[in-house]
């Protein structure tokens, strides 16, 4: 065995003892349960999987690489941003309310980034995972708030937070952003909503992915939404729904003397028909206070052109790795006088 | 919740299928008690739709001594059926506006268009139906439930596969005797190519038509699935359509598609990024976008490939379920459109004047075959020189029916 073929066993075999499941294609075409927070096939129970040990944060990372489905500190800026706006979103509202609560909470960052000062006199944090809801009380420093953790589409569970909810007066306001998608089925969580904004003046958030323009299947969404599916989901909800689509956006700012000087009054030039990365849906008392916002936040471009360079880098690596491997079977093959294999054979 | 649906039949047909599939799930994901409710007594055996044990099936008689959460009629023929049934709701699951499928002088047409004007809750599975649903009765809860599709016997390809030198593998589905669904027109297109073509045709006879490589008759799903994966393009130039399903199974396999701009395509189908819109009644043109596939492999792969794309987004049958039980929550929830005291006598009055109706147009259609020879007959002495032959003998004859006529007078 040569020295590169020894250094990629050594490297794979590395890789296995990890025991870190990796962003492969193998993953991404299989179950789409595997690693998700929701949804009865993946364990069983309706309940994540938790087979990665370690932190609450680490755990994440570690089960779901690929496309943040939880949001730490070090998500991607634009996926972290388009999460932060959602909460900006709805900012006007929980200021002053009685009540807020967020279901799906995950690690809160977002959303303490995002709502700064803005605080109801109660909070609410719902998560799968208790881990999850604690470190959001962390990071809001809602020290006080509740936590319940709820699979949102099992109805006992759905009734412990109609419960928990109803025991304050006052009403509220519910986020619920990037959630439904993981739900094995929204219907019992949908009809609790809108029971809570017709009988007792809770507004609710709520928002969903465009997975039709994307171009990657995400395995861990449990539905596909898009267009037609927010289609359906509108003309279940009271007609007086307020709808929104969240578009991304491009720029640039300039910094004169080290300084960005005021950039908060951001002009979003109009497109005919922008397509969306999200879709928000409002329904509720106070759905038609909603206003449009928009952020941007200076693109590390250092971190960026270093990521970009390491995957490059790393992706020229392991083909020359691969090949060697390839050889070194296919060399195999012949001492053992077998029938060659591979795409290469 | 305990809902019935209610079908004529259970015989093989699109709309019953999808009916059973919505059935399938709402008793196994959601907790639904769902009935399916025979409109009327069946002459032969029920197609065996997969899933179908799981769901009792009624007659009528037994049905009608039940009380339902919701009974939903499934076909304009049952809408009369299903307002005999005791219910919380009634709503209807329109899957097309089916006086389309009637030519304008057959009765029935007038009958299916009665029945979407009622003040019932609507449930359908295409965006152009619901608005137009809308425009119709705005004040009816209009919901929404697109069609699933069966991932495991329509699975997604990984990749679309590259094609570069075979002739263009057309399918074409549909009967040819069913004048809407444009089956002859797609054959005489692929005629008109001038590419190499192999030209499939899909049909409950499996008749062949001039053009067609290969007829082949009655095909279950996993059947039309492995076709569509052999296929690189589905042929579909329909005048109606509801939801228009065969292009998108077809997407899931790999497949792209030429189509005529048929209700429900503007649903997933977009010129030039997953599929040819060609116009109707254009067999030129037509064949023109069929020689370009076939002769721009590198298009065709790029259609394939986003074809595929488009179907991953598409749901199944598991998220079309959700939403079908979403929806029925919402009818639940709802009030009634508007009081339907008289609807069922309304209806039945309607079905009466069209079944009469029928009976004149088949009395009318015997006596003419009855004188068709007496015409015949009269056709030829018309004609010189009989009909100067006869003038004599004619002329004898009306005088004597005149003479005829003053006696009784």
């Amino acid at each position: 065995m040569n020295a590169g073929v020894a250094r990629a066993l050594r490297s794979c075999s590395a890789q296995a003892s990890k025991n870190v499941p990796c962003p492969t294609k193998a993953i991404r075409a299989g179950s789409p349960t595997r690693g998700c927070g929701y949804g009865g096939a993946s364990s069983g129970d309706g309940r994540r999987n938790t087979e990665a040990a370690g932190g609450t944060l680490a755990g994440y990372a570690a089960r779901v690489p690929e496309w943040q489905e939880r949001l730490t500190r070090d998500t991607h800026p634009t996926i972290r941003i388009e999460h932060e706006l959602r909460y900006r979103l709805t900012a006007p509202l929980v200021r002053g309310a009685a009540t807020w609560c967020d279901l799906g909470c995950g690690t809160g960052v977002a959303a303490a980034a995002a709502l700064g000062d803005a605080r109801a006199a109660r909070v609410v944090l719902v998560d799968l995972e208790p881990d999850a809801a604690a470190q959001a009380v962390a990071e809001l420093g809602a020290a006080r708030a509740e936590t319940l953790t709820a699979d949102l589409s099992d109805e006992t569970d759905l009734a412990s937070l109609r419960e928990l909810l109803l025991r304050a007066d006052g009403g509220g306001v519910i986020s619920c952003f990037e959630v439904v998608e993981h739900l094995r089925t929204f219907v019992p969580l949908l009809e609790l909503l809108i029971d809570l904004a017709g009988e007792h003046d809770y507004t609710t958030v709520l928002s969903v992915p465009n997975d039709a323009f994307g171009t990657i299947e995400n395995p861990y969404h449990l539905t596909m939404w898009g267009e037609g599916a927010l289609e359906e989901l509108r003309r279940m909800l009271p007609r007086d729904h307020v709808a929104a689509a969240q578009v991304p956006v491009s720029g640039s700012a300039f910094v004169i003397d080290g300084s960005a000087g005021d950039n908060s009054a951001l002009t979003v030039a109009q497109r005919p028909s922008p397509v969306a990365s999200h879709f928000i849906v409002a329904f509720g008392p106070r759905a038609a206070e909603l206003r449009g916002v928009a952020a941007a936040e200076m693109t590390d471009l250092e971190g960026q052109r270093n990521w970009e360079r390491q995957r490059e880098a790393n992706l020229a690596f392991h083909e020359e790795e691969l090949a060697e491997l390839r050889d070194y079977v296919h060399d195999l093959e012949r001492r053992l006088d077998a029938g060659a294999s591979g795409d290469d054979a | 919740m305990r809902v019935a649906f209610v079908v004529n039949d259970l015989q093989l047909s699109g709309g019953v299928g999808v009916v059973v599939q919505h059935a399938r799930q709402l008793v196994s994901r959601h907790g639904f008690e769902v009935e399916l409710v025979l409109a009327r007594e069946q002459d032969e055996p029920d197609w065996r739709y997969p899933g179908l044990e799981d769901v009792p099936v009624r007659a009528m008689p037994s049905a009608r001594g039940e009380r339902y959460d919701i009974v939903v009629a499934t076909w304009w023929e049952t809408v009369a059926a299903s307002l005999e049934l005791d219910a919380r709701r009634h709503a209807y699951f329109v899957q097309s506006l089916e006086d389309r499928f009637y030519r304008p002088d057959q009765p029935d047409r007038l009958g299916a268009a009665l029945t979407h004007d009622l003040p019932l809750h609507v449930i359908t599975e295409a965006r152009w139906i619901a608005d137009t649903l809308d425009e119709l009765y705005p004040e009816r809860r209009c919901l929404l439930v697109r069609n699933g599709v069966d991932k495991a016997v329509f699975a997604p390809l990984e990749t679309a596969p590259i094609r570069r030198t075979e002739p263009l593998r057309i399918l074409v589905e549909g009967d040819a005797d069913v004048w809407f669904k444009g089956v002859g027109e797609a054959v005489a297109a692929t005629r008109a190519m001038t590419a190499p073509r192999h030209v499939t045709l899909v049909s409950r006879s499996g008749a062949a038509l001039d053009g067609v490589d290969r007829a082949l008759g009655r095909q279950t799903a996993e059947q039309m699935s492995a076709l569509y994966a052999e296929s690189d393009v589905v042929l579909k130039l329909s005048r109606v359509e509801g939801m228009f399903g065969p292009p998108l199974e077809g997407f899931h396999r790999g497949a792209t598609c030429v189509v005529t701009a048929v209700t429900g395509h503007e649903e997933y189908v977009e010129h030039g990024f997953n599929g040819l819109i060609v116009e109707w009644d254009d067999e030129r043109g037509t064949a023109r976008a069929l020689d370009t596939l076939a002769t721009d492999r590198a298009l065709l792969h790029l259609l394939r490939a986003n074809a595929l794309q488009t179907a991953r987004a598409w749901p199944s049958w598991e998220q079309a379920g959700t939403m079908m039980a979403g929806a029925l929550h919402a009818l639940a929830r709802a009030p009634e459109a508007a009081p339907l005291d008289g609807a069922a006598a309304a209806l039945a009055t309607a079905r009466a004047a069209i079944e009469s109706q029928a009976m004149r147009v088949a009395e009318r259609d015997r006596l003419r075959y009855r004188v068709a020879g007496l015409a015949a007959f009269e056709r030829v002495i018309e004609r010189p020189p009989l009909r100067w032959i006869a003038a004599g003998p004619r002329a004898l004859w009306s005088a004597a029916r005149r003479a005829k006529a003053r006696r009784r007078r």
